[in-house]
């Protein structure tokens, strides 16, 4: 491994891609990457929720009239999509890139420039699914796009060719994105970082990265089925030709339930950092976490056709697949009772990070709770399409994913760019965020269980669901502030915020032996593991968390010897990635586009082009 | 130690809503999915009940420790270094083995209810063919012979077996107070679904599968009867239209009735379907409970002269009918043979019009029929008024009105 080794020393010269937009734009950097991720994911999730603030308000009463039937579709569609892939998936993606390599003590990823490419890929995804508004024409399919309603037959409109193209598009980066990431934790770990110390976020991205490998070729390929369907004449989903309306459904869910499990798991492993270093003690029972880890991703394969007990699968499917989703609650139930064994006995400092790590076990078990609730096929045909799922999921992916992923950021922050975020404000943000999520998710298992149905546009007076809408819209809008104070919080910090040194919360992993922000190289020398908790003494860690940093807000942050001047070889900036990914969102303007045979050839030939010329530029500059 | 304080009177703060919802939850609610009013339904009921209680111990002792050690082990100034313990093996067995044993508890009955809820239907039952339409539900008794629309009649104490098929995408079957929703999924392979309804009331059914544009407007009632309440309402759904196509009746009392100037859907005008010779066969519309009668507010884009309803004449309507493009879409058994939107035979005994979405009076009719799409989005019945853009019709206020007269005489 040519990084584990000090090269001879190049007399490099100045890069024209040092600095200013072309740093970024050229990036090959794991941590500027990361931390594109988590500007664009953190953009969108501010977006997703402007279209969650809509559709709360069209449901605040009975019989609402701000907005058509026909928005309200494409908002809800919308909502779904973007959180989902755009916001959260994004916003995990950050912390992979952010720390896999941090915590592994290696200097980059295994496939630097191809990490780019799935950054810009996503990117490119993202914003063509969302100019479908500026056309009055965003996907209106709902994220989950049952067939038939997702052929041309019931769906003429350029919609739902919006949503074929554009999750085509985010799939090819979560799948090159994925690919990359189980390479560098196999091979770029350094020495002594046995899997058995590795830190547990890693091994939750881990995990996450074989959902994405094997469940993404899946979408993939239903996709692909309608893109063809939808294109050029094929009749996969065309119920008039014969096809069967639930292929879709079980392509569909076999990868969309791995996928619930792709966007809570990296939040999991969060969760699993922050609680020991404010709990002063390890993680308790870190072998059954990695393993609940595994057992969770590979039965997560197993019970897809929950999402379907009401299709008339008959008996035997539903028993089964009732049982095996039984099952999956164990480990999961495990995973929680291991964080309560965690804090057991310790000394929990409250900080920010803590309050969301603990938001996440509080909320999630109701989520879970509700989940299991489910599993039971007699019980759940009351249930399914009802509010209450709508209940269920957001106290998994808001209560879950969402808290672990604030959790992460408060307690990264540091890290990326070596000031923390503001304790007071994050402190607000918590408690509002708690209150506000509360009050607008947990009516909603009550107006479900009071029958209110999932997905309408409108609802007629008298059916007892009143106060439990008005109560959950009062609650998106105290979300809503509470976000505002965290994009506040979030962006003033990162210039202004105290400086936070190596270690700020005195944590346990190896990333925190390094300088914040992390110089390009990461680690000037590659360490050497020798335990699970390398920063931490063999008697333990200090006894009470330090106090949140205060001091340096207005002085520079420390700078460090450049890679050139201590002679480490770095992948050189480039900007193919980005050229190759233009050249890919061109071909799929000009499929969209009435179909322009030359444009899709256009696009096609500057992504091949550049990515030969990609491919024969060294990543590291020749010496 | 304020700030935890602070803290602690914020979640009690927070859970004081859930407590007051927790209570509301009690009181009467119309949809609700418990108290259900069949067998199946009951079975579902006891198992979710079964799973809230036991949902209940299991959030109440995990938040319970999660609290307790929130509070007991947050650091104090003078702590020392906590014991560093790596696990405990029985712990961990134990707290994987006790979930197992929950579940078991659950799955044991689950799949007892699978089986026995998804049995075949007794011998005997009544047998429903439901379609899913976007966005109305088309019901037919193949035993009676009768077609009809977004009303169903179910006698009590008779089990109602349900075969589902759609036209178009899938939908889901849905009443609350019954059962369980079953989808609709396929034209030509059906579902099915079936339970005894146990006591007489109006209830409220949904489409529960998003289905496209008015998903939310795929609503319709279900109306459960004594038996010779249903045997006298399938009698009378058997019939011919109640107006005869060569009769020529003056306008009927009760469409004069309506001539005051329009309120907003009130009971008393749609308690003036109830015609004195049909209100033994459909359901006494002055008992409909509030819940069942829609309130969906009129389009503010759509302006309709309701001073044609008082000289609104049925027989003229009935021959405008003949000759209008409704008879493409709509029978009208022994007029017209359309098959496309709902069977009008007996459309003035029915309470809503639109799949639940308005009052079955004259003043919803009128506006109705003039232009269905500003009345419900993505309705692919085309307007009726005259000079409306893609209008298939080109009827003046009056002439609808004699139509909505007519097809209100269909009792």
């Amino acid at each position: 491994m040519a990084t584990t080794v000090a090269a001879p020393s190049v007399t490099g010269k100045a890069h024209k891609y040092e600095s200013g937009i072309w740093s970024w734009l050229a990036t090959t950097d794991h941590k500027k990457i990361g931390q594109l991720y988590m500007y664009t994911a953190i953009a969108w999730f501010v977006i997703g929720g402007i279209e969650a603030l809509f559709i709360r308000s069209q449901l605040f009463g009975p019989n609402g009239r701000l907005v058509s039937a026909d928005t309200y579709n494409q908002l809800f569609t919308m909502h779904g999509t973007t959180m989902i892939f755009m916001a959260i998936m994004p916003l995990s993606a950050a912390f992979f890139n952010l720390l896999i390599p941090l915590q592994i003590g290696a200097r980059d990823v295994a496939f630097p420039r191809l990490n780019a490419f799935s950054y810009w890929v996503f990117l490119a995804g993202s914003v063509f699914m969302n100019v479908s508004w500026f056309m009055h024409a965003a996907p209106d399919g709902g994220w989950f796009a049952y067939a038939p309603l997702n052929t041309r037959q019931f769906n003429p409109g350029i919609n739902m060719d919006f949503w074929v193209i554009g999750l085509q598009i985010l799939g090819i980066s979560s799948l090159a994105a994925g690919f990359n990431f189980i390479t560098t934790i196999i091979n770029m770990r350094a020495p002594g970082m046995h899997f058995m110390r590795m830190p547990v976020f890693t091994w939750a991205a881990f995990v996450t990265q074989f959902l994405i490998v094997l469940a993404f070729p899946i979408i993939t390929v239903a996709v692909t089925f309608l893109l063809f369907d939808r294109f050029f004449g094929t009749t996969f989903y065309e119920i008039a030709a014969g096809a069967d309306p639930l292929l879709w459904q079980h392509l569909f869910w076999l990868f969309g339930h791995p996928e619930v499990y792709i966007l809570i798991l990296p939040a999991f492993g969060l969760v699993s950092e922050v609680l020991p270093t404010f709990s002063r003690k390890p993680l308790f029972g870190y072998p059954v976490m990695v393993y609940s880890l595994i057992l969770i991703a590979f039965l997560g394969f197993g019970v897809w056709a929950h999402h379907m007990f009401a299709v008339g699968m008959g008996p035997v499917a539903d028993s089964i697949f009732s049982i095996t989703t039984m099952l999956i609650a164990i480990p999961t139930g495990v995973k929680i009772f291991n964080w309560l064994g965690t804090m057991w006995g310790g000394n929990i400092s409250f900080r920010t990070s803590t309050l969301f790590a603990i938001g996440l076990v509080g909320l999630f078990t109701i989520g879970g709770i509700s989940g299991v609730m489910h599993s039971s096929p007699p019980s759940d045909l009351m249930q399914t399409d009802s509010y209450f799922i709508v209940a269920h999921f957001h106290y998994v992916l808001f209560g879950g994913s969402m808290m672990g992923l604030f959790a992460g950021i408060y307690y990264y922050f540091p890290k990326m760019t070596g000031r923390v975020m503001n304790e007071r404000l994050g402190k607000w943000h918590f408690w509002l965020t708690f209150i506000g999520m509360n009050l607008a998710f947990f009516p909603m298992h009550f107006a479900g269980l009071n029958g209110m149905p999932r997905r309408i546009w409108s609802y007629d007076t008298n059916q007892g669901w009143d106060l439990d809408n008005h109560l959950s819209t009062i609650g998106a809008f105290i979300i809503a502030f509470a976000t505002a104070i965290f994009l506040y919080n979030f962006l003033r910090s990162r210039g202004h915020g105290a400086l936070a040194g190596n270690n700020p919360w005195d944590a346990p992993t190896i990333e925190w032996s390094i300088p914040s922000p992390p110089p390009d190289y990461n680690y000037a020398k590659i360490p050497t593991v020798t335990s699970r908790y390398p920063m931490w003494s063999q008697l333990g860690p200090a006894p009470v968390a330090p106090p949140v940093p205060t001091a340096g807000a207005d002085q520079p942050l420390p700078t460090h010897p450049s890679a050139d001047q201590l002679g480490i070889p770095m992948p050189t900036p480039t900007i193919k990635p980005l050229i190759a990914t233009l050249g890919m969102v061109v071909a799929f303007v000009g499929l969209i586009w009435h179909r322009q045979i030359p444009i899709i050839l256009l696009g096609g030939l500057i992504f091949v082009i550049s990515l030969y010329a990609w491919v024969l530029t060294p990543l590291e500059p020749e010496h | 130690m304020t700030g935890f304080h602070r803290a602690r009177r914020t979640v009690y703060a927070a859970l004081t809503p859930v407590l007051v919802l927790g209570l509301a939850a009690c009181a009467g609610f119309p949809d609700t999915i418990f108290g259900a009013h069949s067998e199946i339904g009951r079975t579902e009921d006891r198992l979710t009940y079964l799973l809230l209680i036991l949902g209940g111990l299991v959030f109440v002792l995990v938040e319970g420790a999660l609290i307790w050690a929130i509070i007991r082990f947050r650091s104090r100034p003078n702590a020392t270094t906590p014991q560093q313990t790596h696990g405990n093996t029985t712990l961990e067995v134990t707290w994987t083995l006790i979930p197992a044993v929950i579940l078991a508890v659950i799955a044991v009955p689950s799949v007892r209810a699978i089986f026995e809820t998804q049995a075949a239907a007794a011998a005997g039952s009544l047998q429903v063919e439901v379609i899913g339409h976007q966005w109305w539900w088309e019901f037919r008794y193949p035993q009676y012979k009768i077609t009809t629309a977004n009303e169903l009649y179910l006698p009590v104490g008779r089990t109602a077996s349900f075969t589902l098929r759609t036209e178009d995408v899938i939908h889901s079957f849905w009443i609350p107070q019954l059962a369980g929703k079953r989808d609709v999924v396929h034209k030509e392979r059906p579902n099915y679904l079936w339970f005894t309804p146990d006591s007489a009331g109006a209830w409220n059914g949904f489409c529960a599968e998003y289905c496209g544009t008015s998903h939310s407007n795929m609503r319709f009632r279900v109306f459960t009867v004594s038996p010779e309440q249903f045997a006298a309402w399938v009698k009378h759904q058997q019939s011919g239209p109640a107006f005869p196509a060569a009769a020529a009746a003056p306008a009927q009392p009760d469409t004069s009735k309506k001539a005051a100037p329009a309120t907003p859907a009130t009971p008393a005008t749609t308690a003036s379907l109830a015609s004195a010779d049909t209100s033994s066969a459909t359901y006494p519309v002055d008992q409909l409970p509030k819940w069942t009668v829609p309130e969906t507010p009129l389009p503010t884009d759509e302006h309709f002269d309701e001073s044609t309803i008082a000289k609104a004449d049925p027989a003229r309507g009935a021959q405008i009918f003949k000759t209008a493009a409704c008879i493409g879409c709509h029978t009208i058994q022994g007029v017209s043979p359309g098959i496309i939107g709902p069977n009008l035979t007996h459309v003035g005994s029915r309470t809503t019009i639109g799949a639940g979405l308005y009052p079955n009076d004259m003043k919803h009719l009128t506006m109705w029929i003039k232009d269905a799409r500003l009345m419900k989005p993505g309705s692919i019945m085309p307007p009726m008024g005259k000079g409306l853009p893609e209008a298939m019709g080109a009827f003046d206020d009056q002439q609808i009105a004699d139509l909505a007269a007519y097809l209100s005489s269909l009792k």
